[in-house]
């Protein structure tokens, strides 16, 4: 976790769910790049967010490719937010004695809307919240932010507000994590994507 | 102890090596070409574990140059680097993983853009402006961050990199002997010597 | 003794000939129709739908036109249940070059891939061929639009407009006779793709249930997939004029 820094939080809001990542991909303290992404759509109205060692971010993210697309492919449907929760924890769990290095979070809207995140472990323990969760080397810093600015039923542009702050003064106080943002805010007939300038030290 | 730079510009990439041979303190050889050419536009430079880096960038310059045969098409930098990625990452969790860190510099003809990979041991990949590998990254992503534009001339990138260098043979404890650089760019690649 | 030569089915016959391919190829002959024709804008893939009895569910996915990538579509025509294990192949095969280069696999790769292995069950023995042809239909950065047929053999070929499946000789004498040397337009396209087979189809009457229909094409940079639902072929008969009376009737 510690190696290449990063952090990825998620929020649910009314009838739409956020979730945010960092942009620094690092090598101990000396940053390599600041436009690497950890969060990465699974469906239309799907996330998945993988803050962790980056070699691992990378394989994951094109083997959850893979399967999310066989799943399309033969269901003839989207993955639903929770099945997709079940699909990292089983493919992580397969490493249960030599694990990939990332803490995973999914967030999206079912098939009826509903908000759904959660996060797992290393090996694939799923935790269900219903606020939010948090992921990565800021994950001290994130639980304070949120625990103090979330509250429920955020309208998306509150949510984007709120999960925005959230994460940005989370990153300020780790230097592993920052150098740039992005927040993804889902609702059931859109999906807003903004890129967040921040502080590049 | 060894440095690898890489420098994108406008419709070009420079990708520079130092010549140095090493078997633990002792400088084996000055000379030492640590480039391979993957195909007419992308080229890999490698350092770290001695044999593992020749026979890794060998390796994947022989599946790229297979590939080409097999199909008649030219591999896009990106699936060549992709392609290296995929192969370090799976090695990494073998029994005895290839221990190199690459950068890839190519000129993705398709898209008339120059392309420029940083790859570490571990196998993450990431597509940037500039990079740089070894002891001399401490010194000199600073300095291409305060140099380095988007639209540099390819004159402006080499008088960059003898920066680089420069502040390397001032700052640095260790010996750096010559450096040799490959410019990618349309037309195809070719070599510098600095 | 005899049982060593016997059960290699795959051998050639003393004029040279495989026979068992060639029966592959003549149960394919029985199997419905299946068309794809090459546009300026697109490539259009349609196919014939035998519905056995109306008793049978009609709501899973068609069993014709198959996504095999987010760049290509195919056609079927043959035995079914080889299809879907071939169609499996490719798919995956396509995936796992997405997963290898992050990059959509070139066409002609993907049916060279599967040809491949369709080849190989004409060789080692023991085994019986894939009784199944494909059509595929693709788009790909290096050649653009792009219309491939293969067969049991593990032959393929580009074509602009070819037909597999019954009644391919009446069928592709129309496709040669309707395709202009300069090409045609999308909507050019798909009404000779309805007209051809209106024309070639033993059923008397061509309603929407009878009919697979499916296009590909880019937008904005991107391919669009598109498998018509049972209003769209419905809307694209009624523009041709070509709606059974029957099927009028019951409206």
């Amino acid at each position: 976790m510690e190696y290449n820094g990063g952090a990825v939080v998620a929020m649910v809001g009314k009838n739409c769910v956020a979730i945010a990542c960092d942009k620094r991909l690092g090598v101990q303290a000396m940053t390599i790049s600041t436009e690497f992404k950890k969060i990465f759509q699974a469906t239309p109205k799907t996330y998945l967010g993988l803050p962790g060692l980056a070699t691992d971010v990378q394989t994951l993210a094109e083997k959850f490719r893979f399967k999310i697309n066989m799943y399309k492919l033969k269901e003839e449907r989207e993955i639903e937010p929770r099945t997709l929760a079940h699909l990292v924890s089983s493919t992580l769990y397969e490493r249960r004695f030599g694990p990939w290095f990332t803490e995973p979070v999914v967030a999206g809207l079912d098939k009826n809307n509903n908000p759904f995140i959660c996060n797992t472990d290393t090996i694939g323990c799923i935790n269900f919240a219903k606020d939010f969760v948090v992921s990565g080397t800021s994950t001290n810093q994130l639980y304070g932010m949120c625990e103090s600015l979330w509250e429920p039923d955020l309208e998306p542009e509150d949510l984007f507000e709120t999960i925005s702050q959230a994460l940005m003064n989370a990153v300020d106080r780790d230097c592993l994590a920052g150098w740039g943002a992005e927040v993804v805010v889902i609702t059931p007939d859109k999906i807003i994507t903004r890129t967040l300038k921040s502080r590049m030290d | 102890m060894e440095t690898l730079f890489g420098i994108t510009g406008k419709d070009f990439v420079i990708a520079a090596y130092d010549t140095k041979a090493v078997a633990s303190i002792t400088m084996m050889k000055i000379g030492e070409d640590k480039s391979r050419n993957l195909n007419d536009h992308s080229v890999m430079l490698y350092s770290g574990e001695p044999g593992d880096g020749v026979h890794f960038a060998e390796y994947i310059e022989r599946n790229v140059k297979l590939n080409g045969i097999r199909h008649g098409l030219e591999m896009s930098p990106k699936a060549v680097a992709s392609f290296a990625r995929r192969e370090l990452a799976d090695s990494l969790r073998s029994r005895k993983p290839y221990s190199v860190n690459l950068l890839i510099a190519g000129y993705d003809v398709k898209k008339d853009t120059p392309a420029l990979y940083w790859m570490d041991h571990l196998a993450s990949s990431a597509e940037v402006p500039f990079a740089a590998h070894g002891y001399g990254a401490y010194y000199c992503l600073s300095m291409m961050d305060r140099y380095h534009r988007p639209d540099i001339t390819e004159e402006e990138g080499i008088k960059l990199l003898k920066m680089c260098i420069n502040e390397l043979r001032t700052r640095m404890i260790l010996n750096m002997p010559d450096f040799v650089a490959k410019v990618v760019t349309k037309e195809g690649i070719r070599v510098v010597q600095l | 003794m005899s049982r060593r030569y016997d059960s290699r089915t795959t051998i050639f016959s003393p004029e040279g000939r495989l026979y068992q391919v060639e029966y592959a190829m003549e149960a394919i002959s029985h199997a419905s129709t299946a068309l794809g024709i090459l546009s300026k804008e697109g490539v259009v893939i349609a196919a014939e739908k035998k519905v056995a009895s109306k008793l049978l569910d009609q709501t899973t996915g068609g069993e014709k036109v198959y996504i095999i990538n987010d760049n290509m579509i195919c056609g079927v025509a043959g035995i079914t249940s080889d299809a879907n294990i071939l169609i499996d192949y490719v798919q995956r095969s396509a995936q796992q070059y997405l997963y290898t280069f992050n990059e959509d696999m070139p066409c002609e790769q993907l049916v060279q891939k599967l040809c491949d292995l369709k080849q190989g069950y004409t060789q080692y023995g023991g085994l019986r061929p894939f009784g199944v042809s494909f059509i595929y239909a693709g788009w790909d950065e290096h050649y653009g639009f792009q219309l491939y047929h293969s067969d049991p053999s593990g032959n393929y070929s580009g074509w602009k407009a070819t037909c597999i499946g019954a009644n391919t000789a009446a069928a592709q004498g129309i496709l040669r006779q309707e395709y202009k040397d300069e090409g045609l337009t999308l909507q050019e396209a798909k009404n000779l793709a309805i007209k051809v087979l209106s024309k070639t189809m033993d059923t008397t009457a061509l309603g929407p249930d009878k009919l697979e229909f499916a296009t590909l094409e880019i937008k904005d940079g991107r391919v669009i997939r598109r498998i018509f639902s049972t209003n769209e072929i419905e809307a694209l008969l009624k523009e041709n004029d070509l709606l059974s009376k029957t099927d009028e009737a019951k409206q």
